[in-house]
Parts: structure tokens; sequence; C-alpha cells
């Protein structure tokens, strides 16, 4: 039972923590409209996999294991283009939002970027939704095997909420932070958890056959950090730690976060420039 | 021109260790006891397209830290999983969502 438990809080931390990032930002930068979209996109996505879920005789298995392994590679890459758009757009916001914060007024955002939020919620919670509820019904099948069917399923529900849990004590830790550092930290950990998927789409066409590893392991710090640890799966949901990366994930990880934390940080002094210039011109 | 670009992009794809035809298939079965075999041995360098196929009731996520592979399988389904360059040694695998099932791939 408490197996069972761990194995859903680690298959539900990845979307918590995603998911929490985007509201704390949102409540903290006063952008309220932006919070009911998240919400919308993730509770979207839990209907949704509840739906495939219990469709997964049919539906999934129509597809085809290796088109459903490949649609799932290509909403990785989605989800980096989209959070990649998102937080460089946080970027440019994160300075000019410094001096009206503390009325919390109700920003109007456009309706992309809503719907990029509610993309991104939507594909993180679907992504590991699905596979808890493919894990939740595997017990309901398995009833017939004499194991006692609903302390195990509780256990599993009890996992998730867990994770939740764990997210927002997470971000309860980062409230003390000024709100500039605040942006700042959120920009870097949001790109740092785009650069993981990124790697596990890369994991995904190699395990595929479709892309060499070049060399399947890199390093192994198994011995520093266990995979399936709760540390390791931390690390896992928030950068896409994993103890033994091939070289191929190594470099798609290095190619994209530099240049995306350099294109971050020129949007945050761009934003900078931008309203000094305008205070400029007003005085 | 661009044919042997091609040629050459898909040659050099296969030295690296893309799957391809001659690729060695080892099957490997879940059962509700676990796998079948729960050892499989193959010879180093070869490229491996270790064939999981559920024959089980309930859906099972193959995964491995060693190969750095996790996969969820249906019931009834077979999947290919890729592995290539590996060096000799002992690649322990299980079965994620029934972490009981246990196999180990040996490297020779």
């Amino acid at each position: 039972m408490a197996q069972t438990l761990l194995i859903t809080w680690r298959e539900t931390l990845e979307a918590a923590l995603i998911v929490g990032m985007l509201l704390t930002y949102l409540g903290r930068s006063g952008q309220r409209a932006g919070i009911r979209y998240v919400w919308l996109g993730a509770g979207g996505a839990v209907l949704a996999a509840l739906g495939c879920g219990a469709a997964s005789g049919d539906a999934l298995t129509l597809l085809g294991p290796e088109t459903q392994e490949l649609l799932q590679a290509g909403i990785l890459f989605l989800a980096v283009g989209v959070l990649s758009w998102m937080v460089l757009w946080m970027g440019r916001h994160a300075r000019a939002l410094r001096g009206d914060l503390q009325r919390k007024a109700d920003r109007a955002l456009a309706a992309g970027r809503l719907l990029g939020l509610a993309a991104i919620a939507f594909v993180a919670v679907f992504r590991e939704g699905l596979e808890t509820v493919l894990f939740l019904w595997g017990i309901v099948v398995q009833s017939g095997t004499g194991l006692e069917v609903a302390p195990l399923v509780a256990a599993g529900l009890a996992g998730a909420a867990l994770a939740v849990g764990t997210a927002w004590l997470f971000f309860r830790g980062f409230a003390f932070l000024r709100l500039q550092t605040f942006f700042r930290v959120t920009g870097v950990l949001l790109l740092l958890v785009a650069a993981g998927l990124l790697a596990s789409g890369v994991n995904k066409l190699i395990g595929l056959g479709y892309l060499p590893p070049i060399v399947p392991q890199v390093w192994n710090t198994a011995w520093l950090v266990r995979d399936g640890s709760p540390l390791g799966a931390l690390l896992s949901a928030l950068v896409g730690y994993r103890s033994r990366p091939s070289l191929l994930e190594v470099l798609a990880f290095g190619l994209y976060f530099p240049p995306m934390l350099w294109a971050l940080r020129r949007a945050e002094g761009a934003a900078e420039a931008a309203r000094s210039d305008a205070a400029r011109s007003a005085a | 021109m661009r044919f042997q670009l091609a040629v050459g992009a898909l040659g050099l794809a296969a030295a690296l260790g893309v799957a391809r035809a001659d690729d060695l298939t080892v099957p490997v079965a879940v059962h509700d006891a676990g796998f079948e075999p729960a050892q499989v041995s193959t010879p180093s360098g070869a490229r491996v397209r270790l064939e999981v196929s559920n024959e089980t009731a309930a859906a099972i996520e193959f995964e491995s830290f060693e190969l750095n592979r996790e996969r969820v399988v249906q019931p009834g389904q077979k999947v290919a999983v890729y592995l290539s360059g590996l060096s000799p040694g002992r690649y322990e695998f299980f079965d994620d969502f029934h972490p009981e099932r246990k196999g180990v791939l040996v490297v020779e």
C-alpha cells in the first residue's frame, strides 16, 4: 500500500509542480484572469485522462504502441515550445510589473496567453494523469487476483494528494522571496522544467530507435541520488533528472537551457530598458 | 547531392545506433508472476530490440534506471524498446506499476 502511494506520488509530482508554479506566478503578479485558465486546463486534463483510462482497451490500443509513444514525444516537444514562449513573455513582464503589484488589480491577458497557460496545464496534467489512471485502473482490474482493491485505490489517490501537498509546500518556501527575485527564480525553474521535458522527449525517441543515444551512458550519479528515491523523483520532475543519461539527452539539455537563459535575461533587460525609457519621456 | 547527404545521414545514424533491420530481437513477456524469462543476455556492441509483451490483464510500465528506459505497455500489447552500445554488465529492469516483478539484461 505504501508502494502504491509512492508510485502515484511520483507520477503526479511533476504535474503538481508545473501547475503550482503557474498558479503561484499568476497569483503573485496579480494576473487573476490567468488562474482560471490554468485550472480549466488542469481540470480538462483530469477528465481527459479518466476518459482515456476508461477507454484504454479500445482507444489507446487502436493507436498502436509506437504511435502512442510518438504522440507522447510530440506532446513533450509541444510543451517545451509553449513553456519557452510563456517564460520569455513572463520575463518581459517581470520588471514592468514591479511598481503596481500591491494593488493586485486584474490584468488583462491576451487570449493567446490565456490559451497558452491552459495548454501547459493540460499537457502537464494529462501526461502524468493518464499514467496514474492506467496504474489505478490496473489495480481495479486485478481485483480478481484476491487483492483488496479499495485500500489500494485510496492509497493511490492519497499519493496524488500528497504530490499536490508537496508542490504546495515547495511554493510556500518561495513566499519569503522578494517579488522580483521570485519572478526570476520562477523563470529559471520553468526553463529547467522545459529542458527536462525536452530531454524526456529525446529519451522516448531514442527508446523507439529513431534517434541514436550516441553514448548510452555519459555518467552515473546513482550513488548520489537514486532515480526512484523521493529526491530523485523531485529532481526528475523539476529538471528531468536521470542518474544515467545518454549523451544525446545531455546535449539536448545543454543546447536548450543556456541559450534560453540568455534570452530570458535579455527579455528582462529589455523590459527594464522600456520602463526607464517610458519614465524618461514622461518626465 | 541531396541523395548522398541522405545516404550519409542514414549511414551515420546506423553507425551511431539507430534502429535497423538487423537489430537483435530479444523477447520478454510479462506475466502476473513476473518477467519471462527473468534473465536475458545479449552480446556487447549489439543493437538490441527488446520486445516487451504484456500478457497480464492490466497496464504495466517497463522501467529500468540502469538502461534509462521507461515505457507503459497496455494489456495484450507488445512494444519494442531499443538499446545500443551497452557495455558488458548487468542491467536490471522492473515493472514500475508492480515493482515486485523484476528482470535483468546481461550484456556479455
